[in-house]
C-alpha cells in the first residue's frame, strides 16, 4: 500500500512538472509570434537566421542587436559591427524571452536615453563569443 | 476589432474590442489607464516594425502593446 502511494505521487509530481513545462513553453511560442509580428522586414530576416536582430536607438542613431538570451543581451555595436558596450535591462516581472525583447526593442527605438538610464552597463569581453 | 495585448508571465492576455463600440471603447481607455497609472508603457504598432510609444489612449489604434516598468537587469 506504501508503495502504491509513493507510486502515485511520484507520478503526480511529474505530471505536474510536465504540466508547468508545457505552460511555459506555450508562453514562449506567443511572445515569440508577437514579437516577430511587431519586427520589420529585414529584423524578421535577421531573428529567423541568427536568433537576434537589430534596432537603431532613436536618440544616439547607434546601432544595437537583442539577442535571444536573459542576461546581457543588448549589444552597443560601433561602425563595424562589433561590439563596444552589453547592456543588461527589461522589463520586470517572469516574462517570456519574445515579450523581453520586444520591450527592448521598442525602448530603444523610441524612448533610448530612459532604457540606457535604467540599463546596468557590462563588460563586452566577459560575454561568451559565441553570442558576438 | 483593436487590440489591447498586455505582456505577463503567460506571454500576454489580449482583450479585443469593437473601436464601435462606445462601451467598449470606455472600458478600453479605463483600462489603458489602470495599465498606465501602474507602471505599465504602452507602444502602438504603426506599420512594419514601426512603433510609437503612446501616453494617452488612442481609439484609433489598432493594436497597442502594454510592458510593465523597465529595469537594469
Amino acid at each position: 500500500m506504501l508503495f502504491v502511494c509513493v507510486l502515485l505521487q511520484g507520478f503526480a509530481l511529474v505530471l505536474g512538472r510536465a504540466r508547468g513545462l508545457s505552460r511555459r513553453g506555450r508562453a514562449e511560442e506567443k511572445a515569440l509570434a508577437l514579437l516577430k509580428h511587431w519586427l520589420s522586414p529585414a529584423q524578421l530576416a535577421q531573428y529567423q537566421d541568427h536568433r537576434h536582430f537589430e534596432v537603431t536607438g532613436c536618440h544616439s542613431g547607434k546601432r544595437y542587436r537583442i539577442r535571444q538570451t536573459h542576461q546581457m543581451n543588448v549589444d552597443e555595436l560601433d561602425e563595424q559591427g562589433l561590439r563596444t558596450v552589453a547592456w543588461c535591462f527589461g522589463p520586470e516581472g517572469a516574462l517570456p524571452i519574445g515579450d523581453i525583447m520586444l520591450a527592448q526593442k521598442i525602448a530603444l527605438e523610441n524612448d533610448e536615453q530612459a532604457a540606457l538610464a535604467v540599463a546596468n552597463r557590462g563588460n563586452p569581453h566577459q560575454i561568451s563569443p559565441r553570442f558576438g | 476589432m483593436a487590440k489591447q495585448i498586455v505582456m505577463n508571465a503567460t506571454g500576454d492576455t489580449r482583450h479585443e474590442f469593437n473601436p464601435e463600440d462606445a462601451a467598449a471603447v470606455a472600458e478600453a481607455a479605463m483600462r489603458f489607464k489602470e495599465l498606465t497609472g501602474t507602471g505599465f508603457t504602452a507602444a502602438v504598432r504603426r506599420g512594419a516594425g514601426a512603433s510609437e510609444l503612446v501616453r494617452h489612449f488612442d481609439p484609433a489604434a489598432d493594436e497597442t502593446v502594454f510592458f510593465p516598468r523597465l529595469r537594469g537587469g
